[in-house]
């Protein structure tokens, strides 16, 4: 017996059916024990009975007449509304701010031909083109809204162009130009020239108010907390000192008190007639907030750098600013990835706070227009699971691209 | 031989070139700067003040607040002061603080074991409820359960489930042990000690163990030990007393509107904010908790098992105590969260810290309820961190 399987052609046999291939799979993973298998068929169970009833309910109880009633208002809030705009039709501002970010994103695919770039400058243009089939809401959205929704794909292709064959073509370019377009589209926004009617910054609204803060909070407070990370492990007491009370106190407080302090008291700190308007010091307390926890991170990154890499860059002659510069701080911030990525998300998660200031975002569109239309006051839990859903794919992608970055740079693999 | 410039130097060093003295004018420059802003700001609030008839100080804390506050777990009248009001509210998020944490942290660990669980199910539903809950707004969550709990029928007609637990949309009702008579102080302190007692049994039993190797059951006797005590006490004082020191208390409608009386209501508005703050904590911390566990090295878990301990003695006592180094700092910043998104609750009518100081707003000075604010949010926040370094004191991780 022992003889005949030394054989030399002896048949190979196949491995046991139940360890290898799906039924393999299934009872390493699903029945490995008693235990296990008892906790898949709970599992199951539960799956089974969960979906069960949100089937039932989304496709027999819920009424989801509310999300299509508001229709464009959960992308611009009150920005169309008569009282905002008057005597125009002032949707395909935002549109164009749409349209550019849609050509920036072909931009940088041609530039980085970066896949997970392709990806997000393709999911953008082809959600954006696909609303303009949608079949309700034609009384607010015209055909003009419908061809600029549709335009968003020749953007793509236009702006890939750009970045593939004009000089347009180094990622700092396209940086600048993002830069540029995001001002423009601010400038757009705000109207008051050229015959546009121009529309105050309160009566913004919906995700793109959501969206103007997160990009305006990620931008500016990103060099922020970094300096103020810098200025926390600096040997200089007086400028440690500032930095440490001021990281402690904003990390002290919640945002919302922030925010409804900032309406009330901090008007009172600058003269009368100061052109601040409650937007802007929103905005300006999201960023100073949100800098204090950057700060952080960033500080976790520079204290993991091993205390070596600043002395080779000092011994090869390196100035302290240059050993920060181009030394420290890549790593560190290398290091810190996925870090600052949660507290990106957290920013953009945070905007939803502008409620405090009365400001219509995306949530309070929703929420005024159920507190106004109190016959869909059953139906709030459509409206609020809408919302997280758009919610949740914004946030997802951000992890989503925080991993792919991270992949990318190596972090990790040394 | 080349004469040295003549320069104002320090040190045969220029002075505009010399380090310590770039660095001290920075310094010096920044502070200036910072103390010229902050000075600019207060003449601006100065000048607010004087102008504009804008009210300071701090006067008003004595006077009477003459506004009711929705929920209050110490007593409160509209006859009480502004003062004694910020302390009730203080009370208030305190209170979802502690609460919450404590249910966060058992759901959060749950969690993140399940996501490590090795049945492939089990770790799949924990990371979709991970995924989800951390990625949307904590505002939407708690506004979602808002309208839940708004839908529910009102109290005249309730929902009861098993006829002793009510829920309508004025919160939710529990049978709860009420006091019979004083004895049943008496009878907690004696529960305390017994506690106390059975812990002290459980840890001299636990070094004998390992002091000897003879099994000395530590969990089995101090537990024993406790309710032995606990035990004695309560059929003495039922002897002496005639009656049971605590009888459980079922809640039942009343009246013709069928307000809930007896047993322990848990109000709409906490019951909203608890169900939000501990689904939302409960994600970020059962990253945290997979986080520590990932990072005890594999050896120490394949030593253990070696060992003979079960795996649930490899978790418990392996695994664990390790992870918690790893776990406790970033917990506690959690912790610290949890009690600052306790905010949100003015959202959904609750009376915490903030939105009662917002209301006091219409009748007080701004400025110092700012102050006010701040200090307890800073002295929760330390309170916290105090915590979790004397945590970290107590397991013996020095450092960090």
């Amino acid at each position: 017996m022992a003889q005949a399987l030394n054989a030399p052609n002896a048949p190979t046999l196949p491995p046991p059916p139940m360890s290898v291939g799906a039924l393999g799979w299934t009872r390493e993973n699903l029945f490995g024990s008693w235990l296990n298998g008892a906790l898949t068929v709970v599992s199951l169970a539960a799956i089974a009975v969960g979906l069960w009833f949100s089937l039932a309910w989304t496709f027999f109880s819920a009424d989801w007449e509310v999300i299509v009633k508001l229709g464009g208002r959960f992308v611009i809030g009150q920005y169309n509304a008569e009282t905002s705009c008057p005597g125009q039709n002032c949707f395909w501002r935002p549109q164009v701010g749409l349209l550019m970010a849609t050509a920036l994103l072909g931009a940088f695919w041609a530039i980085t031909a970066s896949v997970s770039v392709k990806r997000a400058a393709f999911a953008v243009a082809l959600v954006s083109a696909a609303f303009a089939f949608l079949p309700y809401g034609l009384d607010e959205m015209g055909w003009d809204v419908r061809l600029l929704l549709l335009a968003n794909i020749p953007a793509l292709g236009a702006g890939w162009a750009i970045g593939r064959y004009t000089p347009l073509n180094t990622p700092g370019r396209a940086v600048a130009a993002s830069v540029g377009a995001f001002l423009l589209t601010l400038v757009l926004l705000r109207g008051g020239f050229l015959g546009l009617e121009p529309v105050v910054v309160e009566k913004w609204g919906g995700l793109m108010l959501n969206i103007l803060l997160a990009l305006t909070g990620i931008v500016f407070s990103f060099p922020l907390g970094v300096a103020l990370a810098l200025g926390r492990r600096s040997n200089l007491p007086v400028l440690k000192l500032l930095c440490v009370f001021f990281i402690e106190v904003m990390r002290g407080m919640p945002l919302i008190t922030l925010l409804f302090m900032s309406q009330v008291l901090v008007p009172l700190a600058f003269p009368e007639n100061f052109p601040l308007n409650s937007v802007t010091r929103a905005s300006i307390v999201i960023i100073l907030f949100s800098a204090a926890y950057m700060a952080e991170n960033v500080r976790g990154g520079l204290q993991s750098l091993h205390p070596g890499q600043a002395q080779a860059s000092r011994a090869l002659g390196l100035a302290a600013w240059q050993t920060t510069l181009f030394i420290s701080l890549p790593q560190a911030i290398r290091n810190v990835i996925p870090a600052l990525a949660n507290q990106f998300i957290a920013l953009f998660k945070d905007t939803s706070l502008v409620y405090i200031i009365a400001m219509l975002d995306i949530v309070q569109i929703g929420r005024a227009f159920i507190q106004g239309n109190t016959e869909y006051l059953l139906h709030a839990r459509e409206l609020f699971i809408f919302i997280s859903i758009v919610f949740f794919v914004f946030t997802y992608a951000m992890s989503y691209f925080s991993k792919r970055l991270e992949a990318h740079l190596g972090v990790g693999r040394r | 031989m080349a004469q040295a410039p003549r320069v104002l130097s320090y040190q045969g060093i220029p002075v505009w070139r010399h380090i310590v003295i770039i660095q001290w004018t920075l310094q010096i420059a920044s502070a200036v700067l910072v103390v010229a802003l902050v000075a600019w700001f207060f003449s601006n609030i100065a000048g607010a003040i004087q102008d504009r008839n804008i009210p300071y100080g701090f006067d008003f804390l004595s006077r009477e607040y003459q506004t009711p506050i929705g929920e209050h777990f110490i007593p409160y009248e509209p006859s009480d002061t502004f003062g004694y009001a910020l302390f009730v509210a203080t009370t208030n998020t305190a209170i979802v603080a502690v609460v919450g944490v404590a249910l966060a942290t058992a759901l959060g660990v749950a969690v993140g074991v399940a996501r490590l669980s090795s049945n492939w199910l089990v770790a799949r539903i924990a990371g979709a409820y991970v995924e989800f809950f951390r990625n949307v707004p904590l505002l939407i969550q708690l506004l979602f359960w808002f309208y839940i709990v708004l839908s529910l029928p009102p109290t005249r007609n309730t929902h009861a489930l098993f006829g002793r637990v009510y829920i309508n949309n004025a919160g939710v009702s529990i049978p709860w042990p009420l006091p019979t008579s004083n004895a049943a102080y008496l009878w907690m302190v004696v529960a305390v000690i017994a506690v106390a007692v059975g812990v002290a049994a459980h840890r001299a039993l636990t070094r004998r163990e390992i002091e000897t190797g003879r099994a000395s059951y530590p969990l089995i006797s101090g537990a024993a030990a406790a309710v032995l005590i606990g035990g004695a006490a309560w059929v003495l004082l039922m002897i002496v007393n005639g009656q049971a020191p605590l009888a459980v208390s079922d809640p039942a409608p009343q009246g013709a509107f069928g307000r809930i009386a007896g047993g322990f209501t848990v109000r709409a508005g906490l019951f909203v904010l608890l169900i939000g703050l501990v689904i939302y904590t409960a994600a970020f911390i059962a990253e945290i908790v997979r986080a520590g566990i990932q990072s005890v090295r594999k050896g120490q878990l394949e030593a253990a098992r070696a060992l003979g301990l079960s795996p649930i003695g490899v978790l418990r006592l392996v695994t664990f105590p390790q992870a918690l180094r790893v776990i406790i700092p970033p917990l506690i910043s959690q912790y610290l969260n949890l009690t600052k998104n306790s905010s949100l609750g003015g959202a959904i009518g609750y009376s915490e810290l903030t939105s009662v100081t917002i209301t006091m707003t219409q009748t007080a000075p701004a400025i110092s309820l700012f102050l006010l604010i701040m200090a307890a949010y800073l002295a929760m926040s330390l309170a916290w961190s105090l915590v979790g370094n004397v945590y970290n004191w107590r397991i013996g991780f020095k450092g960090a």
